[in-house]
């Protein structure tokens, strides 16, 4: 029963992302006011290798540049650096991404004003422009919380693994061991990679959180026929120690940014809650749906039932080859 | 005697056909008002969206699941599967053929299904087949023509089917889990809730709301 469950909630969750996860990195547009009405511009377009997001910031008709624009391409993002004079300063005014409309990905747009305030603004393809007025904190710690949670939604690989773990864990004891324990160790690699004590290189991360998820299919198929394994016994060292890895992936949705220092800790915490409020949401889906399907007492086929199973295993194959491909220069991407 | 109710039959069928044009005319075809919902996380995020922020679709949707629910786990399960596979079909027919609908005819499926539900009939399966297929396909078609033309097309009609799929499981697994008799009652009290809901979303109507 908690099989087809799964399966049914596998349909919808492939046929809801078409990108292979961790691409919605977002952007970053900010502004520093370095004297009255005159701002440094730093835009981060998120990229991989030689492929760069199309999109670019639109700034108000009575911006100039001032001095030449600076190029430098680094590791998942090409980083543009210019100054302009905006006549009046930028509030009130309204600045765009354009191209956003198209991608699925956000922006995060930061202004400084000389003032010491700040504010900080989340853009999206529904929402790709904004007027420049003075957010305030809450606005911001909502913005960080929608991207936490934007991030889990849209990060297909990761419900998978959760998914996975739902199929091997035998009580409901086990499954409150097994998520907590994965809450806890992405918890603890999300918080030293925002910030800043380590980091993973992104090509090889993803190649090893595939291998997480390829690596319960084998174990989901030994549950199905009664047998036992390390996994199963203890599916939450099992959680912890991959949860570890995928602490790195969520990272990727904040340190694209590149947050200021003194926001890190509200950035971190926010994110952070956003991403397990997806992630509970999404689990007491599946456990809500096994229990109404019993209530229903519907009765699956054997193939419905072996479906999840099997599909967990071949797409963990899949992204493995995929991005290890990825990973050697085989495949762009 | 037989004059009688053969001008009683006349003047039956007048009404009837005077109900049915008035009823036409308030269904002519309107623009449709678009609730489409933009997450920005793609189409199918966009149709789980829709369906809950729609209370046209939704409240008929609880309706039918609950409608199921008191019917029984037999009833559910046939609810479970046949709204999805209609509300699909009839999606995919609003996206191919794309004509507007008033969306005002959403509440005769408030007024229905509300209705059902506090009287709690005992229907016939052929009966709830046939109410809920008529159900499925008339939203589905609904959806598909406002998602046509919001370029959304399949992906956010998988996302409101399967929306509806998850929604009628929960709901009518609820119901039928139910034991106590006021808890049926509470049921069928949500039902005439409905119901209402439909006299004055058909009363907005009439007035031009």
């Amino acid at each position: 029963m908690k099989r087809s469950v799964i399966w049914l909630i596998l349909l919808v969750l492939f046929s809801a992302s078409p990108a292979v996860a961790h691409e919605s990195r977002p952007g970053y547009l900010e502004f520093t006011e370095i004297s009255p009405h005159r701002y440094d511009i730093l835009w981060k377009q998120p990229a991989r290798g030689e492929m760069i997001l199309k999109m670019d910031p639109v700034l108000p008709e009575s911006c100039t540049q001032a001095g030449r624009k600076r190029k430098e391409m680094t590791p998942g993002a090409l980083m543009t650096r210019a100054t302009v004079d905006c006549e009046g300063g930028l509030r009130g005014k309204t600045v765009r991404i354009a191209g956003l409309e198209a991608i699925l990905t956000d922006v995060m747009v930061r202004v400084y004003h000389e003032d010491g305030s700040e504010e900080t603004h989340l853009l999206r393809s529904t929402s790709t422009s904004v007027t420049i007025s003075g957010s305030s904190a809450g606005e911001r710690a909502a913005s960080y919380l929608r991207l936490g949670i934007q991030h889990i939604l849209m990060g297909v690989d990761h419900l998978l693994f959760v998914l996975g773990l739902l199929l091997i864990v035998q009580n409901r004891w086990m499954l409150l061991k097994t998520i907590t324990s994965f809450t806890l160790a992405h918890s603890i690699t999300l918080a030293i990679a925002t910030l800043g004590y380590a980091s993973a290189p992104l090509p090889p991360l993803n190649a090893a959180i595939a291998l997480s998820i390829l690596f319960l299919g084998p174990e989901i198929v030994r549950t199905w026929r009664g047998e036992t394994s390390f996994t199963i016994r203890h599916p939450w060292i099992v959680a912890f120690a991959f949860g570890l890895l995928h602490g790195f992936g969520f990272a990727t949705g904040l340190t694209a940014m590149g947050l200021p220092g003194k926001e890190i800790p509200l950035a971190l915490l926010l994110f952070n809650v956003g991403v397990e409020l997806g992630q509970i949401g999404f689990v007491i889906l599946v456990l809500l749906l096994e229990r109404s399907f019993r209530n229903l007492e519907i009765l699956w086929p054997r193939w419905v039932q072996a479906l999840p199973g099997y599909t967990v295993g071949t797409l963990g194959a899949f992204w493995t080859i995929q991005r290890t491909a990825i990973l050697l220069g085989m495949l762009g991407w | 005697m037989g004059g009688i109710l053969l001008r009683f039959k006349d003047c039956f069928s007048i009404r009837i056909f005077g109900i049915i044009g008035g009823f036409i005319l308030f269904l002519r075809a309107a623009p449709a008002h678009a609730h489409l919902v933009t997450t920005g996380l793609g189409p199918v995020y966009d149709g789980i969206s829709h369906l809950a922020l729609t209370p046209e679709d939704l409240v008929p949707t609880l309706a039918v699941a609950l409608l199921a629910g008191l019917g029984g786990a037999r009833y559910g399960r046939m609810t479970l599967f046949a709204v999805p596979a209609a509300w699909l079909i009839g999606g995919l027919a609003g996206l191919v053929l794309t004509t507007a609908v008033n969306p005002y005819l959403t509440t005769v499926s408030f007024l229905v299904l509300g209705g059902l539900v506090a009287a709690d009939l005992d229907l016939s399966p052929r009966v709830m087949i046939t109410l809920i297929s008529i159900f499925g396909l008339f939203h589905g078609y609904l959806n598909g023509s406002v998602m046509a033309q919001a370029n959304l097309g399949f992906l956010g009609l998988v996302g409101i089917t399967a929306t509806v799929f998850v929604m009628i499981a929960l709901v009518a697994g609820f119901v039928v889990s139910l034991k106590a008799k006021w808890m049926r009652i509470a049921v069928r009290v949500a039902g005439s809730w409905i119901a209402a809901m439909g006299i004055l979303l058909l009363g907005w109507a009439v007035k031009g709301g």
